[in-house]
């Protein structure tokens, strides 16, 4: 697995130049298209990271993540989790923060960390791109799109649970 | 909605610390929260840029039509009722594979224009853009680029480890998608 990516690059730079690509170049045209997202990102960044860090030294979080855990204990979710659970389908930006905030506090090579990082990576904003492409088009009643994309994101979630536990524990 | 979740945090926060005396934390806590979110864009930024780079050589090597054209004869199977917008489709799912939202956002947004053009009932979704919308909130990641890059700023030892569940989990919620979104059809 850990030859998988420096191989993957090796190759992608081989193929480009094969193709007549400037890679130097493209490779410094894709790197300045991050600083736009990344000033974009930054307010919502540092709003976000505000009231998370208000929430966490009140003793909110506590409270709320308190409340939740047996619902997640179902899903084999721990209760430290459960805040990225809640955000993530609203916020990209969001959940980000509080995955930072995760990792600061538990660790990133931890199982916390690891389930965490793979619940981030395997689902999405969902309530933000319904909302997005169907106030794009007009479109008022939604009919199944949301329970749908609400329940395929739910297993997505399971699967990375059963899939975290056997990579991490192996 | 982002409004009154982030507005709730703050008013819960402040009424919980104020009713534990801890008035003075109340500053400091936001302050460290503002700080801490400079912090995170700076390290943030380094791989990220990493990522991006190496994503466009991708691009600009013709790499995602090439997925998408391999992508497009399944994809169309999916979107029987509109045609126009299986390209679209099918670019915005390939952004999404490869880890470049930014990119994959215009793409969706053309797709809905399509498939609102074959939409009879132009206030109701249509069942092809039900199983877009649903496609997309679980849209399949090869390259998880920004988990990577935080996992890494954050010192991981092994910030690439999360590629293969990731994989695994976000194709089996596609999967599921697309089985209910089949199902829920009306014809």
């Amino acid at each position: 697995m850990s030859y998988f990516l420096p191989i993957l690059i090796a190759l992608l730079i081989i193929y480009a130049l094969i193709k007549k690509v400037n890679v130097y170049s493209a490779f410094v045209r894709g790197a300045g298209n991050a600083l736009p997202v990344l000033k974009e990102i930054t307010p919502l960044i540092c709003a976000i990271m505000i009231s998370l860090s208000l929430l966490r030294s009140s003793g909110a979080l506590e409270i709320i993540t308190n409340i939740l855990s047996p619902l997640l204990n179902t899903l084999g979710i721990d209760k430290e989790i459960a805040p990225l659970f809640i955000l993530r389908p609203f916020s990209g930006s969001a959940s980000l923060a509080l995955l930072s905030d995760i990792f600061s506090h538990y660790g990133v090579d931890t199982f916390i960390g690891f389930l965490s990082s793979i619940m981030m990576g395997s689902t999405e904003t969902i309530f933000y791109t319904i909302a997005l492409y169907f106030g794009a088009a007009g479109i008022k009643k939604t009919r199944y799109a949301v329970p749908v994309a609400l329940i395929s994101s739910i297993v997505g979630v399971y699967v990375a649970v059963i899939v975290a536990k056997y990579l991490f524990y192996k | 909605m982002m409004n009154f979740l982030w507005a709730g945090m703050i008013i819960i926060s402040i009424i919980s610390s104020l009713s534990i005396g801890d008035g003075d934390g109340i500053i400091n806590a936001m302050t460290q929260g503002a700080l801490d979110s400079v912090t995170l864009i700076i390290q943030l930024a380094g791989s990220y840029m990493l990522w991006m780079g190496l994503v466009n050589i991708a691009k600009e090597a013709g790499l995602m039509e090439k997925l998408a054209n391999i992508m497009k004869k399944p994809l169309s199977k999916l979107f029987p009722d509109s045609r126009s917008a299986v390209a679209p489709i099918t670019l915005n799912l390939t952004a999404n594979f490869l880890g470049i939202s930014s990119a994959a956002t215009p793409f969706g947004l053309e797709a809905i224009q399509e498939l609102q053009k074959s939409n009879i009932d132009k206030t109701t979704a249509s069942d092809d853009m039900c199983m877009f919308i649903c496609l997309n909130a679980s849209a399949i990641e090869l390259l998880p680029t920004t988990v990577m890059s935080l996992r890494a700023a954050s010192g991981s030892n092994q910030p690439q480890s999360i590629i293969l569940p990731v994989f695994v989990s976000s194709i089996a919620s596609f999967l599921c998608a697309m089985i209910l979104c089949k199902v829920l059809r009306k014809r």
